[in-house]
């Protein structure tokens, strides 16, 4: 595959693919932001964090944006005091996830606006390719 | 309708007006075949296209099925659509040119 136009095309669709894959951590986070162990003193649930790449596709010949690893949030997890919840330690605290949903909102936004971006960039694209068979056309 | 068109790319090549060559007029012209001329450039070109239509309606069906994702759904039935769109508009010009040769005065 040569043609830049459907080269772009095809690195905007990498980028749908990663903000997909983005917001399915975020999803995740917050489903899980008060995903407690089920142990006494166990570590609940830790966010996740995702680390985009620029990989080197064969195929097209040019680097596209992938999902190079999905991480864990070494911050501190939230510790409240409730006895009796089955996963209180000897000191009658519970962990609690390090998910923050202002952070995670945030993210989510953005994630959307990075989704939106791309498929303005998919439809420019497309637009200009149409633009120049219609050429073919009207003549 | 486009394999339609693919059989139909030697007579393309053989009633080019510019081939005024007599050998490159009898000598059918085969898909796979590495030449230069208008009717394999065209046969190649068609090629490319059915098989982005036939992987479309593979990854169509996939995401019906649940194993591909919008994205790639939407990407490919897209691709699909441009390659069908240049397909038809060169066809549309051939044609036009073809019966443009019809047409000539004797």
């Amino acid at each position: 595959m040569s043609d830049p136009l459907q080269i772009s095309q095809k690195i905007s669709a990498a980028g749908l693919d990663a903000q997909s894959h983005r917001m399915r951590i975020i999803a995740e986070n917050l489903a899980n932001a008060q995903s407690t162990a089920t142990t006494p003193g166990g570590d609940p649930y830790a966010r996740k964090t995702v680390v985009f790449s620029n990989k080197f596709d064969d195929v097209l010949g040019t680097n596209i944006v992938g999902v190079d690893q999905i991480g864990k949030d070494p911050a501190p997890f939230r510790i409240e005091r409730n006895p009796n919840h089955p996963a209180a330690d000897a000191n009658g605290n519970v962990k609690y996830p390090n998910v923050n949903m202002l952070i995670e909102m945030a993210d989510m936004r953005e994630a959307n606006r990075s989704y939106e971006a791309n498929l303005q960039m998919m439809k420019q694209s497309r637009a200009m390719v149409m633009m120049t068979v219609d050429l073919l056309r009207s003549s | 309708m486009l394999d339609q068109i693919v059989p139909a790319l030697p007579g393309v090549g053989q009633s080019s007006p510019v081939q005024a060559d007599a050998t490159i007029r009898s000598r059918p012209v085969a898909p796979s075949e590495a030449s230069n001329d208008f009717g394999s450039m065209l046969a190649r070109m068609t090629t490319d296209a059915i098989d982005t239509l036939k992987n479309a309606e593979a990854v169509s069906i996939a995401g019906i099925r649940d194993k591909a994702s919008v994205q790639q759904v939407v990407e490919s039935v897209m691709a699909a659509e441009q390659s069908l769109q240049t397909a038809v508009a060169v066809r549309d010009k051939v044609v036009a040119a073809y019966l443009e040769i019809s047409r000539m005065a004797i």
